[in-house]
């Protein structure tokens, strides 16, 4: 019986297990060797191993900025996810409050950023809201009778555009995720909360947040990815190639790009790449500590 | 008293959504408003979202001039390729995940979400050169495979989280009947898994639907580019010059988006395991 019930579960998770391991696991692992070669735009076919010296290049070259661009990533995922979580929550919470009748339009409606292709949106916002010219904010404050502002051109100011803009961007996936796990919890658990006069905070955070845990936590974690990886953003809005805006924002997955791919230093690529890596291995570590599964 | 309390509470909530609405949806109403205008609408001072004189100008333009049907076709059968591989593999493993105890269990399931977080962008340069040794490049399954194999875990986890949910009860009861595994899994369990199948599918078709970056690499023909990847190369070349065109553009883009959005939204409701349990 147990062995028919392993090899039920092999033959189960086999096709979904070898996609994973071409698609996945395949460039991490030729990433890892080529961070160990010379690979570059002149050794392209004949690359050799020369052991660790493209990890000590990334590493005395991101002496210059590599540090601060960690700090930009990590002040970039906390503040995000902080307000992105709490925001979804109320306002999922706002959606299922009984007597709300045209709450699914409101949800409708509000799955407009997110049904808008990433790309696109970020295209939309950085030439119709925050251009200039054409920005609808700036034409706002002229019709107001105040200065232009140019929101890219400077770090601090670039980097709450970006922040707007990805919560902007990612705020709805987390209504519709937190939506539907409030659908899910059974109604009659707040019942006997009711009936002891518990009052919104007591109902909610005795009841909801717990059952919402379980649901939501790899939702929680995988847009905290997300948002620590995320490019489009910031690479579009402010370092399109040709339209430099005049921030120097970096996150570390800017700098690698910056650093490895467009000096076409595939073996330099590759060990930042692995640095990377290594260091969201250790800030999932961390983050999977609070959660308990089963 | 309270009656009244109830109709001032669920009024501020109506005004606070209809504001977030609106702000949710400035953007994309000033591109619509944008695609409405002619060429010179974008340099308009004034503060109105929609123009004076509409015309669907643009939108005709984008449609004869560029080859946005055939990228149209290529993101539907690109969506749909992955949508049944990531799902049907992804249901498949979840379930053994979900249901059976085993060792390493939990390792396997962490470790996944950890190789999930490799940042897809970096993986890039391996999977090209692979996919140019296996002669994949410039062909449809070969994109389907990146594209299920990156939405795979994610779809592992999200299942597998509603797949805990449903109580075992529900399968022993059909055991007793004679039901096999598979057709259990099929025929009980999916029905019911239904609303998380529909979301899951969603965010893959999102996926595939908003990917540029895989499109553009890996299809080497302005032929067969979908609609992001032709629109990512449209914008590249010159777009604040046809700005409006663009708009016209990422409007066509997002309605078929927008269009399924609402067409799934009553699966949202998943009250469908307490029915099962209960009735």
């Amino acid at each position: 019986m147990k062995k028919r019930k392993n090899l039920i579960l092999w033959m189960q998770s086999m096709p979904a297990m070898v996609l994973i391991g071409v698609i996945i696991i395949f460039p991490v692992l030729y990433t890892g060797y080529i961070s160990l070669t010379n690979m570059n735009l002149y050794h392209w076919f004949d690359f050799e191993v020369i052991g660790l010296s493209n990890y000590a290049r990334a590493l005395t070259k991101v002496d210059s900025g590599f540090l601060s661009a960690l700090f930009t990533t990590i002040l970039w995922t906390v503040f995000n996810m902080v307000i992105q979580v709490s925001a979804a929550f109320f306002i999922a919470l706002g959606l299922n409050t009984e007597g709300l009748k045209i709450g699914r339009i409101y949800k409708t409606l509000l799955m407009f950023p997110w049904a808008m292709p990433s790309y696109i949106s970020i295209l939309l916002w950085r030439v119709g809201i925050f251009n200039t010219e054409f920005g609808l904010i700036n034409k706002i404050l002229v019709s107001l009778g105040f200065d232009k502002v140019n929101f890219l051109s400077k770090n601090v100011p670039a980097f709450l555009s970006c922040m707007v803009l990805n919560l902007w961007m990612a705020l709805p996936f987390m209504i519709m995720t937190i939506d539907g796990a409030l659908q899910s919890i059974d109604k009659s658990s707040y019942e006997s909360t009711e009936l002891e006069g518990a009052g919104f905070w007591a109902k909610h955070f005795y009841i909801t947040i717990p059952a919402l845990r379980v649901v939501v936590a790899p939702a929680v974690i995988m847009t905290t990815f997300t948002t620590f990886k995320q490019f489009d953003i910031i690479y579009l809005l402010t370092m399109q190639k040709g339209a430099l805006s005049g921030a120097s924002l970096q996150t570390i997955i800017t700098y690698a790009h910056q650093n490895a791919f467009v000096s076409n230093n595939y073996g330099l690529s590759s060990a930042v790449s692995i640095i990377i890596f290594g260091i969201i291995i250790l800030f999932s570590l961390w983050t999977n500590r609070g959660v308990k599964e089963d | 008293m309270k009656k009244a309390k109830k109709t001032l509470q669920l009024t501020a909530l109506h005004i606070f959504y209809v504001l977030l609405c609106f702000v949710g949806m400035v953007p994309v109403l000033y591109a619509f408003g944008l695609s409405l205008s002619g060429s010179g609408g974008a340099l308009s001072s004034d503060l109105s979202l929609f123009p004076d004189n509409p015309t669907f100008e643009n939108y005709y333009r984008i449609i004869v001039e560029e080859p946005f049907l055939l990228w149209f076709k290529n993101s539907i059968v690109l969506s749909a390729g992955t949508m049944f591989v990531a799902i049907s593999f992804g249901v498949l493993a979840a379930y053994a995940f979900s249901r059976y105890r085993f060792k390493g269990r939990r390792t396997v399931l962490n470790l996944l979400l950890l190789l999930n977080a490799f940042p897809q962008i970096l993986s890039m340069f391996a999977l090209f050169r692979l996919f140019k040794n296996m002669g994949l490049l410039n062909s449809k399954p070969g994109l389907i495979f990146i594209y299920a194999g990156s939405m795979c875990i994610f779809s592992i986890w999200n299942l597998k989280g509603y797949f805990d949910t449903i109580p075992v009860e529900i399968e022993e009861a059909s055991k007793i009947d004679g039901a096999s595994d598979f057709k259990m899994l099929v025929k009980i369990i999916m029905p019911l898994a239904m609303p998380a199948i529909i979301v899951t599918s969603v965010m893959v078709l999102i996926f595939v639907w908003n990917e540029y970056l895989f499109a553009t690499t890996f299809m080497l023909s302005e032929n067969s580019y979908t609609l992001a990847g032709g629109l990512y190369q449209l914008q590249a070349d010159d777009y604040s010059r046809s700005w409006p065109l663009f708009s016209a553009a990422a409007i066509m883009v997002s309605l078929p988006i927008l269009v399924i959005f609402f067409c799934i939204q009553k699966y949202m409701v998943s009250g469908l395991t307490a029915g099962g349990v209960k009735g």
